[in-house]
């Protein structure tokens, strides 16, 4: 059952001057390097956006606190400024650089075959970098396209493109090498993640076109377009490719059905739901929320196939905290889907749609379930990467108690906070009413959004006393081949 | 346990998966975008200032907090002041000047589709005070000010709210 580990330098505990070990990290070829750096990054990356989450919390509750901010500053740390940078650095800097570092560990676990290139994927980790180096300095300065999820200008845009697209080639390229002959479905959904991620990205933020928009009714359907397929072949595809492999191996049985496994390979047709009841062409509606409904498919069987997976198991939730994480998250994805599905019912949308309802929804989607596989992630393979456990078991625990119910009472108070909201629009009431209400949510939302806040901060610490800690153990430097 | 789905391989997927993409695009990007729309009566034809004004409204994020797409079941009852002042149900053409469209999502403060036509949105020294200082006007706003902005821009910001009749 073991997922094989790698003896480097770094591991054994040597210090070295930082600029040889940024020269390593960028250049080096020693195998499994860049997943651990990636997931050293994804890290790193959740500081600055997750501070960003908090201090919108407190400008929605408390907007005089505006007034602490030295003049100068008002701008770049303004709600409008600081929105898109936590949104885009927590979804393409935290989660995508968890995804893209488990992938490339994985993929060369499940195809037997060493990384395609190594120097390749350091290229993938340098020009993330950069991209989410450039996204956190230049969204705070108002340099944005202003279409949500493709905020981040047009250089920006470029780099991730091209970290997309070597992405796609080391995945792609590795599994033409393959040892195994057949494919887990988890490469399935690497493969297609990572080819149609780089061209839905492509596309929707339509690159070739400094501006980044199109015009009229096309830049609203595009935009809606690449949201949700963005959010569909690249935050869940590669999700659900991340946890059915992680699941297995974590809870020591066989996946329970791969044919099942493979019916979670979803399309991409699902986004057109937040036209609803708007300007654009009636099939459409009817054609999205058909598509909506259909991914419930999709969703039961995933469902299954983790609970009849964890059968037998469910002890093991009790000790191992990357279970706890993964399982969790499974759990709160299955409720995603439903509430997603839900919110593409035409007349529950007209109720809810544009409150504070949606924002929860999109907490859950993030935090609850996909944030929620990337702690699983870092804490099951940073051990493989590195052949040592993880810092501190005790650190750990806090941080998946603190996380979990921060943001069950986060969802929870907008949910309610939203229906409210919803209940006052209808009422005909004045519109600054369903502002007022609002307050007590509001400060309950930035009280559990501290909790949560915490509790990253104790995973952060984690990672970085694992990264720093002495080697214990010397682990075979062979890559193990195969699956479950 | 059967693992793996035994004909399939790299080439086979490939082709599935963008085709997928392809019938996503066609269904509900450019079949969509065949019923081309012509610019409506509300669609402005911005000037220099008001396109400066669009684009301060959207550097500084304004759109996350206000949406600008009246759905049909809100005409006639959505209120901001008074009953059913969010205004007419959005059509396709108001949006056929706009690069980008600024649709929004959420509505932290009131739909801005027509904020113009209505009696205090209307008012060219209303919303400079508003934008400076939303409590002064609207007690109990958590509207941010931007007190912060050069006069230059805030007029301009006005210039372009005004176009949203
Ligand atoms: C944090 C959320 C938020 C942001 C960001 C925001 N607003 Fe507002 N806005 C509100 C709220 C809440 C109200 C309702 C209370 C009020 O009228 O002040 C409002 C009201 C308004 C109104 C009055 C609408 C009417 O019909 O009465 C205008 C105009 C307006 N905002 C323009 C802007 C502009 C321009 C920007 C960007 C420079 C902006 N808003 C940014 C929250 C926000």
């Amino acid at each position: 059952m073991a997922l094989g580990a790698q003896a480097s330098p770094e591991a054994l505990g040597a210090r070295r001057p930082f600029i040889v070990a940024a020269r390593e990290a960028l250049m080096g070829e020693e195998p499994d390097g860049a997943a651990r750096y990636f997931l050293y990054s994804a890290a790193f990356w959740l500081l600055l956006p997750g501070l960003a989450g908090l201090a919108l919390a407190v400008l929605l509750y408390a907007p005089a606190a505006q007034e602490l901010i030295p003049l100068g500053l008002r701008g770049p740390l303004g709600f409008g400024r600081l929105r898109p940078m936590h949104v885009n650095v927590l979804l393409f800097g935290w989660l995508s650089m968890v995804y893209v570092g488990s992938m490339l560990f994985i993929t060369t676990r499940l195809t037997g075959s060493p990384l395609y290139s190594e120097r390749l994927a350091r290229v993938t980790l340098v020009v993330w970098n950069l991209a989410m180096l450039a996204a956190t300095i230049s969204l705070p300065l108002g340099i944005t396209q202003g279409r949500e999820y493709s905020e981040m200008g047009w250089g920006i845009d470029l780099l991730l493109v091209v970290g997309y697209a070597t992405l796609a080639v080391n995945i792609w390229g590795t599994v033409r090498r393959r040892r195994h002959p057949k494919l887990y479905v988890s490469l399935w959904n690497f493969m297609a993640a990572s080819l149609i991620g780089a061209l839905v990205y492509a596309i929707g933020n339509k690159v070739w076109d400094p501006s980044g928009a199109y015009v009229g009714m096309t830049d609203a359907i595009m935009s809606y377009f690449y949201v949700h397929n963005i959010f569909n072949v690249w935050f869940t595809t590669g999700g659900l490719g991340l946890a059915l492999y992680l699941l297995p191996k974590l809870a020591g049985r066989p996946l329970f059905s791969h044919r099942l496994a493979i019916w979670g390979f979803t399309s991409v047709w699902t986004g057109q739901h937040h036209l609803l009841y708007g300007p654009g062409p009636e099939w459409l509606e009817i054609l999205s929320v058909a598509f909506s409904i259909l991914t419930a498919v999709p969703n039961t069987a995933f469902l299954i196939n983790v609970v009849k997976t964890m059968e037998g198991s469910w002890g093991r939730l009790r000790q191992d905290i990357a279970l706890r994480f993964l399982v969790a998250g499974c759990l709160f994805y299955a409720f995603t889907c439903l509430q997603g599905i839900s919110q593409s019912i035409r007349t529950f949308s007209a109720f809810i749609h544009f409150t504070n309802w949606v924002i929860g929804h999109s907490h859950l989607a993030f935090v609850a379930d996909y944030s929620f596989f990337g702690f699983a992630l870092s804490y099951a393979l940073l051990p493989r990467l590195l052949g040592r456990e993880i810092a501190s078991q005790r650190l750990a625990s806090w941080h998946f108690w603190l996380v979990f119910v921060g943001i069950l009472v986060f969802m929870v108070s907008l949910w309610v906070g939203g229906w409210m909201q919803a209940v006052s629009w209808q009422s005909g009431a004045r519109f600054i009413e369903s502002v007022q209400l609002l307050k007590p949510y509001f400060l309950l939302r930035l009280v559990a959004g501290g909790v949560v806040g915490v509790g990253v901060l104790a995973f952060v610490v984690n990672v970085a006393l694992t990264a720093r800690a002495p080697r214990l153990t010397m682990a075979p430097a062979t890559p193990s081949a195969g699956v479950a | 346990m059967p693992p793996h789905v035994p004909e399939w391989g790299p080439s086979r997927l490939a082709a599935l998966s963008l085709l997928m993409l392809a019938l996503g695009l066609v269904a509900t990007v450019w079949l969509p975008g065949l019923e081309g729309e012509q610019p409506s009566a509300l669609a402005a034809n911005y000037t220099s200032a008001e396109l400066r004004g669009r684009a301060i409204f959207q550097r500084e994020g304004c759109w996350y907090c206000h949406t600008q797409q009246v759905r049909a079941p809100e005409v006639g009852r959505g209120t901001i002041d008074r009953p059913g002042d969010i205004g007419p149900e959005s059509a396709p053409g108001d949006y056929a000047r706009q690069q980008p469209v600024f649709w929004g999502t959420e509505r932290q403060g009131p739909d801005l589709s027509h904020v113009a036509s209505r009696a205090a949105g209307g008012n060219r020294a209303w919303q400079l005070v508003h934008l400076r200082s939303p409590s002064q006007v609207r007690p109990g706003s958590t509207m941010p000010s931007y007190a912060h902005l050069p006069d230059d821009e805030l007029e301009a910001l006005v210039d372009y709210l005004l176009t949203l009749k």
